[in-house]
């Protein structure tokens, strides 16, 4: 097992300098002057002058990777042009409000999704089954942003028992809770867009799990119904779900950037998408570091999982 | 609260609010507010909605050249308010109650400006001084390079030497003459003042000195004090902040652009504010601040977003009042003169007056108002919105322009050029030459008149201006494609053509149409039109506009402006288009919110109050 995590860790740093150089390329290969992109119309020659030499943009391009690199090394992601602030912290700002709203959705979708899946498999073909899939399909088809809209329409405009955002004066953590009336809306609805996925999977490795010879004989040898189901189906059904969450962790930390849009909620996934329309380079390496970064690890943490779940799987011997 | 232009060189585009009403171009009047009527209550807060995007991320006034944002000046304006306030209720002048002078006297054929300044104080206490203004001067004077608002030829530069004879009055020795109109509006009105006693130091705890007078020593001063601006965290505690001259003191500010004000308790001008705080509130984007303002919570004043006009009536009910304010600027298609570029045989046509003459009579402008922008839009004339009144605009432009909607007078100018003209398809150049009655210089036998239009995309009332007008010209026989791209990209991609700055493959566009172009204070043509000017993206250049923009900056005749103003209308450097007001709401207990003056962008808080009934 050591090993093996060595051998991980070796090969995620080798993808991130990857994804690194393969980004850093992308972004500056991209047609135009940054700076005037940056400063806007009326960009004097002397004042790109000054841009490019601030942001060491009059460089060559390899040696602005080695300058990146050499800061990165030492924890430092450059500086946003679009904010003037340093891109760590602005991550630092933003990244724990998206663990805390994706890590309660999240965790709410598989605390629902995973049982009504367990659910459903056992009413397969059902009528029960039948509703109940065909709820989590509309949910699943449905653009999150409709789904919210509807919900704001509802709950926010015509009731008013939900404010419809977050107010603007949250500077901490600890002020998302203080508004927590504002964090409902924004969790149902990433909730309900994931609940279908977990559902719906756990549903079909249960359906598999349920049909197999294993089960025929625990049921055969007179065990409860309520333990073939907790001992047996439900832990050997989780493997896709794990499957499903290592590949969310990119997402959670990534942010969701039409929920952040629509509830005013500032995350990752508004920085980005922002950096990316303002040619914002320090924040699109540095957020594409990050969510790179996340992706490997959840990746490593599936496989962790594998090996929890299914005793089967050696990793010594892979 | 005035937004000023010289530095929101940006906001074409990214800060315009495009109104679009109901496709068959109705919408409810909307007026310059409601009346209201109450006794003034003193305290409450106010919660206004910043534009999305319009966040600040610096304090210290006097942006860097390496800072792009426009909106700092919207919260430091209350804190460090400008030497010339510009803006009178209604009026569009210079406000002498708000302002830092006493008096402004020109001499010495418009080439010395004696500057009182009033006996106020800094909120510390300390009287405001000759020596503030030239602390202001010196950091600008050693910096100007790196200072996001030097014009290059204006301030601090055209300065020979600043005198103080004595503790309020500056004397600026200019190194030429200018029009004293001009250079109120359009220089005096983007300086303030600064406390040297101090920020004059070049570290956080160092000693307060007279560092400003020596080159270098003002090169760090204005170093430290740019750093420390930039440390969002210590805007609203750093002390140094907190020592302003303006009616607000910051008293909140986060990450997200959220910031807070507290009434200056020692304002010495004549706005002392009723309420107790001001919040500015940021948006991730549009519908989030709609449906914030729906819910009838939170916002007490907001712009009304893009595309939601229709919902006015649901704002009404939900206690909210409506205005709309002028946008201080001029829509537009630039057509690219340089000679250099475009390199595709469009060039020539553009360079043809006949032929643009031909292209403005075929905009259907009145149209475009009613239909795309629901009859809340600026006609767009010619170079000055008609909205901004008698005062700026001639009898040429109030009577609907040079060039009103014409598709016969567009046909018989094309007929007489030596075009067969083709409506719906692609007109000709049969008479190619340079001779009366030719097509003219560098078009050739056959040459079909088309263009491409670049935009900048991704708001929709452009795109449906921009397809009405592709379909206007078209039937006229001028054929354009569009050619949408991000403003952002369009801004990287495309250069302002001329001698000192232009490469030829960002030079190499037909016509371009970024939103709009903001006027500062005083809307001439200076930085647009003139042979060379930054603004002035496609190359234009005419001795004689040169001859008349300079009459306006430099001359003093009262009629130079009016002079340019048809000049540039009937010559179309650039293409006229209506202009979009913006439209806000309030909410109706609230009063002293209008009049707003035409330039005004934002708003004036120390003048808003609460009161009991509301009418």
């Amino acid at each position: 097992m050591t090993w093996y995590l060595v051998r991980r860790v070796g090969q995620a740093i080798a993808v991130l300098f990857g994804v690194l150089v393969l980004t850093f390329i992308l972004v500056h290969a991209e047609t135009g002057s940054t700076a005037r992109a940056v400063l806007g119309l009326k960009a004097t020659p002397a004042r790109i002058a000054i841009f490019d030499r601030v942001y060491g943009l009059d460089k060559p391009l390899y040696e602005q990777f080695v300058v990146y690199i050499a800061h990165l090394l030492h924890g430092n992601f450059g500086i946003s042009y679009q904010y003037g602030q340093p891109v760590s912290t602005l991550m630092a700002e933003r990244l724990p409000r998206d663990l805390i709203l994706l890590g309660i959705s999240t965790v709410l979708a598989l605390l629902v999704g995973v049982p009504m899946g367990i659910y459903q498999a056992l009413r397969h073909n059902l009528l029960v089954d039948d509703v109940l899939a065909g709820t989590w399909f509309t949910l699943y088809a449905m653009p999150d942003f409709m789904e919210a809209l509807l919900l704001i329409a509802l709950v926010c405009v015509q009731f008013h028992w939900l404010p419809p955002t977050f107010p603007g004066n949250i500077s901490s953590v600890g002020g998302l809770f203080a508004n927590w009336q504002a964090m409902i809306l924004p969790i149902v609805v990433l909730a309900t867009n994931t609940v279908s996925g977990f559902s719906q999977y756990s549903r079909s490795s249960a359906i598999q799990q349920l049909a197999a010879d294993y089960i025929r004989v625990v049921r055969a040898k007179g065990v409860p119904e309520r333990l073939v189901v907790s001992r047996h189906v439900l832990r050997n059904s989780l493997l896709p779900i794990v499957t499903i969450l290592g590949l969310s962790l990119p997402g959670i930390v990534g942010g969701a950037i039409i929920a952040e849009a629509v509830f005013n909620f500032p995350g990752m996934g508004l920085l980005f998408w922002q950096a990316a329309l303002e040619h914002d380079f320090p924040i699109l390496l540095g957020t594409t570091l990050v969510i790179g970064v996340a992706t490997v690890v959840g990746n490593l943490l599936a496989d962790i999982a594998y090996g929890i779940l299914d005793p089967r799987i050696r990793y010594a011997s892979a | 609260m005035r937004k000023t232009h010289r530095l929101a060189v940006m906001a074409a585009g990214v800060s315009l609010s495009v109104v679009v009403a109901a496709c068959g171009g109705g919408g409810a009047k909307i007026g310059t507010g409601a009346t209201v009527h109450g006794k003034p209550l003193h305290g409450g807060t106010v919660v206004v909605a910043e534009v999305p995007g319009a966040s600040p991320n610096l304090i210290f006034p006097l942006d860097p050249s390496t800072n792009s944002n426009g909106y700092n000046v919207n919260m430091t304006e209350g804190l460090w308010p400008f030497l010339v306030y510009i803006g009178d209720g209604a009026s569009s002048g210079v406000n002498p109650q708000e302002s830092l002078f006493s008096s402004l006297t020109w001499s010495h054929n418009d080439s010395v400006v004696t500057i009182v300044l009033k006996s106020w104080k800094w909120s510390d206490g300390v009287p405001i001084t000759a020596r503030d203004f030239t602390f202001m001067y010196n950091l600008l004077k050693a910096n100007y390079n790196n200072w996001l608002s030097y014009i290059p030829g204006l301030f601090p530069t055209d300065v020979k030497q600043v005198l103080t004879p004595n503790e309020h009055t500056v004397v600026l020795d200019l190194t030429r003459s200018y029009n004293p109109t001009f250079y109120t509006d359009d220089v005096l009105s983007t300086i303030m003042l600064l406390p040297q006693h101090v920020w004059d130091r070049t570290s956080q705890n160092g000693p307060v000195g007279n560092y400003d007078e020596t080159t270098k020593g003002a090169v760090a001063v204005y170093n430290f004090l740019q750093k420390a601006g930039a440390d969002e965290s210590t805007f609203a505690t750093n002390p140094l902040w907190q020592v302003v001259d303006g009616p607000w003191k910051l008293s909140a500010f986060n990450s997200s652009g959220y910031y807070a004000w507290v009434p200056n308790k020692n304002y010495s001008g004549p706005d002392q504010p009723y309420l107790s705080k001001v919040e500015y509130t940021p948006f991730t984007d549009d519908t989030s601040e709609m449906d914030t303002l729906r819910s009838g919570t939170s916002l007490d004043l907001a712009q009304v977003p893009d595309n939601d006009l229709k919902q006015i009536p649901e704002l009404e009910a939900e206690g909210y009042s409506v205005f709309q304010v002028p946008t201080n600027g001029v829509a537009e298609i630039q057509p690219n003169f340089w000679p250099a570029g475009p390199s595709t045989p469009e060039g020539p046509l553009i360079r043809q007056l006949y032929i643009r003459q031909a292209m403005e009579y075929l905009i259907n402008r009145p149209q475009l108002v009613s239909k795309v922008f629901g009859g809340y839009a600026d006609p767009g004339n010619g170079p000055v919105p008609v909205s901004y009144g008698k005062q700026w605009d001639t009898s040429l432009e109030l009577s609907g322009g040079p060039y009103p909607y014409s598709p016969s007078k567009a046909d018989a100018l094309l007929k007489a050029n030596g075009w067969k003209v083709v409506p719906n398809g692609i007109s000709t150049c049969i008479k190619p030459g340079t001779a009366a009655g030719d097509c003219g210089a560098g078009i050739t036998p056959g040459q079909p008149l088309e263009f491409q239009l670049l935009y900048a995309s991704g708001t929709a009332a452009f795109d449906q201006q921009n397809a009405a007008i592709q379909s206007s010209e078209a039937a006229g026989g001028i054929h354009m494609t569009l050619k949408g791209e991000p403003f952002n990209t369009m801004v990287a991609t495309t250069g302002t053509c001329n001698q000192q700055s232009h490469t030829l493959g960002a030079c190499n566009y037909e016509l371009e149409f970024f939103g709009y172009i903001p006027y500062s204070s005083d809307p001439s043509g200076a930085g647009n039109f003139n042979t060379d000017a930054i603004g002035n993206y496609g190359g234009y250049s005419s001795p004689e506009m040169d001859k008349l923009i300079d009459a306006t900056e430099y001359g003093s005749s009262p009629s130079a402006f009016a002079a340019y103003e048809n000049y540039a209308a009937e010559q179309l450097p650039w293409l006229w288009l209506p202009l979009p007001y913006y439209i806000w709401v309030y909410k109706k207990n609230l009063a002293g919110i209008t009049p707003t003056d035409p330039f005004q962008e934002s708003l004036n808080p120390e003048s808003w109050y609460y009161v009991k009934s509301a009418s």
